[in-house]
């Protein structure tokens, strides 16, 4: 149940987050973000959330401005792969309270640091929201320690 | 903490409205933070804002060719906050080839090894990232560490599983997965779901390359979901959307499907249990749309499960009904995941009928509005297609060629190809619907398609005079496509002459039909055509001159393989004798007959170690290549040739058993029964249980031997005591059946976790867990473990345990189990003429087995002796032997399957020699020679000398 990656786009077509599990050059990365981003711009809303693009599954869904794009083997399970996407989102909107796309431009770096509380080698590592949170505080707390002690110093 | 120079240039970038605003700001930055970056003595705050900027422009699609230094300088940093940015830096710009990667190897295991857990887990993050072939040669053991460590924490110990994943993936060969396979299975006990869910992730990976070493996640998995489903024991952290981690349900149960199906009944009960508890709970109306799609998730893979442990299943009949509805469902994704399943059930069922009764519903997705839907109503129909229904398919996807989308046409035709092929009850049915495909979808018809056509006509006779007449006529429509033209140009050089006397059919009008559209094709086909030609000249000398006529066009050409053609045909068609003309036109012979380039071009290959399809699109014959399928083909092979050699039944009802077809189980354990001469130590029913390659009598527990010998004749007791886990037995026999009560109590007053016990029975004997075992110890706790036992043969080895558990590190014991041949044998009284009349009957050697036994000076006890022969369920006649202190003893062994052995035996101490002679005549040799065995072993073993 591998995700090869996962891609956040604006309904614009600007990429917000790329994340790759698989090694790949960097030009086929851009040619997936390319012609990925443009099926998945051009289905309609009542279609379903899963298509296939060379061997491989896209799954996706929109929320507001933001399509969550992940890859997948052809033998992965489309509805959970929904629900990690669904889970991240969760993630990010108790993280950031309400989040939007400007919380994702200017804080990409937590964005990246919350997908891989979720995600390892395209694989889910922890499903709980409370743990997932609990890790990313103890980061951020982490950093407020240091950046006191630097105060007093 | 947030970086204001960041943010600021990040709010700058979005001002600008057009691309070329935007390049120039990213061009100024990127200059000014290579000035920055030169000059050097920067603090770490500012290299960590600027890597971010690199980053950040990185996302947006520019390219980043500097800044990888100070990412790695980050790395290094003491500060957790720089530290982090120099990871995400480097897992972003580098690449797994990078010749920086040898800079960081050395900082990552640094962070491996610090004892600050939150520097672990930024390491291997990085590791699971890059994961180069130089990470996992020097990082794959200290990654190894930090997962089975009893002092990992579980956030560390999710990482390290799915880290460990990732460097198997890339870089198999580094992992040495069967050696570490029991302390990782066992990790899926774990009390923390989180850790189960990466491990079952990590088991699931390596189960497929080594699904022997992983046989002991089988037991495990199942148990984890009867907790999880069945008993409903789970955090309530873990509830996603009122189903509790679903993701683990669905990694538990596509692991199982990786497997062949348990054999062990209870294993096979519980699961039953929880599929039909999965099945139960989706007729509960979901609140959301989350909670629907867990629900469904856990469904779909819940009867891709039960299609594969049994197809004709009461489960699969129920999901069949679910599947029904779903694929009229409103909503499109269950639509599309109803097809998609019932296809994977279409193709390994007999039973098509509950399928074909949706056949309308079916054929009507292929006008469903969503090209995935599409999709999976092609595959489906393509699974589901029989004799029965072949016509009523193939006419209705012709019909939907025409408006298919493109993407689409080609896998249809290739698709109708080969059901067409397969299913054709009548040959010119066949040519009909190819031709047709070849006419209206030509673009979209690959060059197996033709070829295969061409193959099949050369090779049937009665199909070549149907096939030249309307190949003959379809390219006589105005709009014939170039691979139509290529098979008429083949069928009519071969089979022209079989139509010739027909209507519109004479040589000149075939030649005048090929020749129309020469001009307009291509130049291979042009070849192709001058071919036919020449083999029109053979064939039909009255228009030899019309013929040359084009040869002698074409000789100056200027395509070098036309014109060579040209002058060769012209050459050998101007020869004074037919001679040569006649050699080279012969008819073609038939084709040896090979797989369907068709079908091979269908089977795409998998990557080594990515998950493998656990179906395959299509009939029941492409189906038999699958993981767990060719897993439960080589146990069919094993216990096949056990089953040769040693009761030399019939293999058949062996391989029925081992859970396959019995078919292809007794061709192909008859191929291996023949050059197998040992008899392999399994048998059909613990076949499963017994991980392969495991020499376990080297392993037998230090001191084990002690208390064996003393529970020998049967008694209960103690069967193994160390510091840590009290083992004793409790046993009954009644015939050939048995009864055993293991007892293990935990001495330690801490919980001994994963806990396993794996019963190893000799051939012949089936050891069964008649309840299944607590995968854990309490402290001070004990915990009973029921097993029956079957003779079904004759047995001469006893059962081997291996009980593993955890309690700081994983532990392993090995013992052999007090179940000797005599346990089986029901004691019996004989008058002295019976005794004697049957002594005689059984007569001597090889029935007979004799031993002179000496033993220690003054060692001989009739007492002792008497208790041996007792102990050991004989039964003591008593004046049959006229000399007072000789023993006769006289039982039977009792087998399920083999019938009984009487067995006889003489015992003859002598008190002056210090020996006994030992007589057994039974009438089975293999018997006597064993029964002398075991009491030789009980009349020499002193108690007080232990060994």
């Amino acid at each position: 149940m591998t995700i090869n990656y996962v891609l956040l786009v604006s309904r614009q077509g600007k990429t917000r987050l790329a994340k790759w599990f698989t090694t790949m050059s960097p030009k086929e990365k851009t040619k997936i973000i390319k012609d990925v981003t443009q099926l998945v711009l051009a289905r309609r809303t009542k279609m379903c959330n899963f298509l296939e693009y060379k061997d491989t599954k896209v799954i996706y869904r929109r929320y507001a401005s933001l399509y969550f794009i992940t890859g997948v083997g052809t033998q992965d399970n489309e509805l959970l792969t929904l629900e990690i996407i669904h889970r991240y989102v969760e993630v990010l909107d108790r993280y950031f309270g309400n989040v939007c796309e400007l919380d994702l431009i200017f804080n990409f770096q937590r964005a990246y640091f919350i997908l891989d509380e979720l995600l390892i080698a395209g694989e889910m590592q922890e499903s709980s929201k409370v743990t997932v949170l609990q890790a990313i505080h103890d980061q951020d707390a982490t950093e407020v320690d240091e950046a006191n002690e630097e105060k007093n110093k | 903490m947030s970086m204001r120079g960041l943010t600021v240039f990040i709010a700058d970038i979005r001002n600008c409205r057009v691309r070329e605003l935007e390049e120039k700001r990213i061009n100024k930055e990127m200059a000014n933070i290579r000035t920055k970056f030169k000059e050097g003595s920067l603090s770490g705050y500012d290299k960590k804002k600027y890597v971010c900027k690199l980053l950040y422009m990185y996302i947006l699609g520019w390219d980043i060719d500097f800044g990888h230094m100070e990412a790695v300088g980050l790395i290094s940093s003491t500060k957790y906050s720089e530290k982090q940015i120099g990871y995400l830096g480097i897992t972003l710009l580098m690449h797994e080839n990078s010749d920086l990667v040898r800079l960081v190897v050395n900082s990552i295991r640094k962070d491996l090894e610090d004892n600050n857990e939150i520097h672990n887990c930024l390491a291997l993050h990085a590791i699971a990232n890059i994961g180069g072939r130089e990470m996992a040669e020097s990082l794959a053991g200290d990654v190894h560490r930090l997962l089975v460590s009893p002092n990992s924490k579980s956030f560390v110990k999710k990482k390290a599983a799915l880290t460990m994943l990732r460097l198997f993936r890339k870089h198999p060969d580094v992992i040495p997965a069967p050696d570490w396979a029991e302390r990782i299975t066992n990790i899926i006990d774990d009390y923390d779901l989180g850790v189960c869910l990466s491990v079952t992730s990590l088991v699931t990976a390596l189960a497929q390359q080594y699904p022997e070493s992983f046989m002991m996640a089988i037991p495990k998995a199942i148990m984890r979901l009867h907790k999880v489903i069945v008993e409903r024991d789970f955090s309530a952290d873990y509830v996603y959307y009122k189903i509790p981690i679903p993701w683990l349900q669905v990694k538990l149960l596509r692991l199982l499907q990786y497997f062949p199906p348990t054999e062990d009944p209870n294993m096979a009960e519980m699961l039953h249990n929880v599929l039909q508890t999965i099945i139960n709970n989706s007729l509960e109306t979901p609140r959301n749309v989350q909670h629907n799609n867990a629900q469904n998730a856990i469904l779909f893979e819940a009867i891709n499960l039960a299609i594969h442990l049994d197809c004709e299943s009461d489960i699969v009949r129920q999901a069949t009904t679910i599947l029904a509805r779903f694929i009229l469902s409103k909503e499109t994704n269950v639509r599309y995941l109803g097809l998609e399943t019932m296809a994977h059930l279409a193709a390994v069922t007999d039973e098509l009928d509950e399928i074909k009764k949706h056949e309308e519903t079916i054929i009507l997705s292929l006008r469903d509005k969503d090209i995935s839907v599409r999709r999976r109503g092609l595959d489906l129909l393509y699974s589901m297609c029989d004799v029965s229904n072949a016509k009523t398919i193939v006419s209705e996807l012709i019909r939907y060629l025409h408006i298919a989308d493109y993407a689409l046409r080609e896998e249809m035709v290739l698709k109708i190809a080969i059901m067409t092929e397969k299913y054709a009850t009548e040959h010119s049915w066949y040519v009909d619907v190819i031709l047709q495909l070849i006419s209206s979808a030509g673009d979209h018809v690959g060059e197996e398609v033709w070829y295969r056509v061409v193959q099949i006509v050369t090779n049937h006779e009665n199909l070549q005079e149907y096939s030249a007449k309307m190949v003959l006529h379809y390219m006589r429509s105005p709009h014939c496509h170039e691979n139509m033209l290529k098979v008429g140009g083949y069928i009519l050089g071969e089979y022209g002459h079989l139509i010739a006397n027909l209507p519109g059919c004479s040589p000149i009008e075939q030649f005048n039909t090929l020749h129309a559209r020469f001009g307009l094709c291509s130049l291979a086909t042009r070849a192709l055509l001058l071919s036919t030609y020449i083999k029109f000249v053979n064939l039909f000398p009255e228009i030899k001159g019309a013929i040359l006529a084009v040869f002698n066009q074409y000789r100056h050409v200027l395509d070098a393989e036309l014109q060579q053609r040209a002058c060769e045909y012209m050459a050998i068609a101007t020869m004074p004798t037919d001679d040569l003309l006649q050699t080279v036109c012969e008819e073609m012979p038939q084709f040896p007959e090979r797989e369907s380039a068709l079908l091979s071009r269908l089977n795409e290959k998998t990557g080594q170690t990515e998950d493998k399809r656990t179906w395959n699109i299509g009939g029941k014959d492409s189906n038999e290549k699958t993981p767990a399928n060719l897993l439960a083909a080589k146990e069919r092979n094993e216990n096949g040739s056990v089953d040769d050699l040693v009761a030399g039944v019939s293999n058949a009802s062996l391989g029925t058993t081992a859970g396959g077809e019995g078919e292809d189980g007794s061709a192909a354990s008859a191929a291996n029964g023949g050059a197998s001469s040992t008899p392999a130590a399994s048998s059909a029913a613990s076949a499963s249980s017994k991980p392969a390659g495991l020499s376990w009598k080297d392993q037998l527990a230090p001191g084990s031997e002690k208390w064996y010998n003393r529970l020998r004749d049967g008694s209960d007791g103690v069967l193994y005591e160390d510091s840590i886990l009290q083992i004793g037995i409790k046993s009954e026999y009644h015939g050939h059946l048995g009864r055993l009560a293991m007892y293990f109590g935990n001495k330690t007053h801490t919980q001994l976790g994963s806990f396993t016990v794996t019963v190893d029975s000799p051939e012949g004997l089936v050891v069964a867990s008649s309840h299944t075992l607590a995968t854990s110890i309490g402290p001070s706790t004990q915990i009973q473990q029921l097993y029956s036992l079957e003779c079904q043969q004759i047995v001469t080895e006893v059962p081997m345990i291996r009980i593993s558990y955890h309690a700081g590190s994983t532990q392993s014991i090995y013992l052999r189990l007090p179940v000797t041949l005599t346990r089986f044998i029901e004691p019996i009284q004989l008058s002295s003429a019976d005794f004697f009349a049957r002594w005689k009957q059984i007569g001597g050697p090889p029935r007979e087995v004799q031993e002179v036994i000496k033993v220690a000076p003054d060692r001989i006890d009739l007492e002792k002796a008497r208790s041996i022969l007792v102990n050991n369920r004989l039964g003591i006649c008593e004046n049959v032997d006229p000399k007072p202190g000789n023993f006769v003893a006289t039982g039977v062994f009792n087998t399920s399957m083999s019938g009984k052995v009487g067995c006889l035996l003489r015992l003859e101490p002598n008190k002056e020699t210090d020996m006994y002679r030992l007589t057994v005549r039974t009438t089975s040799d293999v018997v006597s020679k064993h029964l002398k065995e075991i009491l030789q072993t009980a009349l020499l073993y002193n108690p007080n000398h232990t060994r």
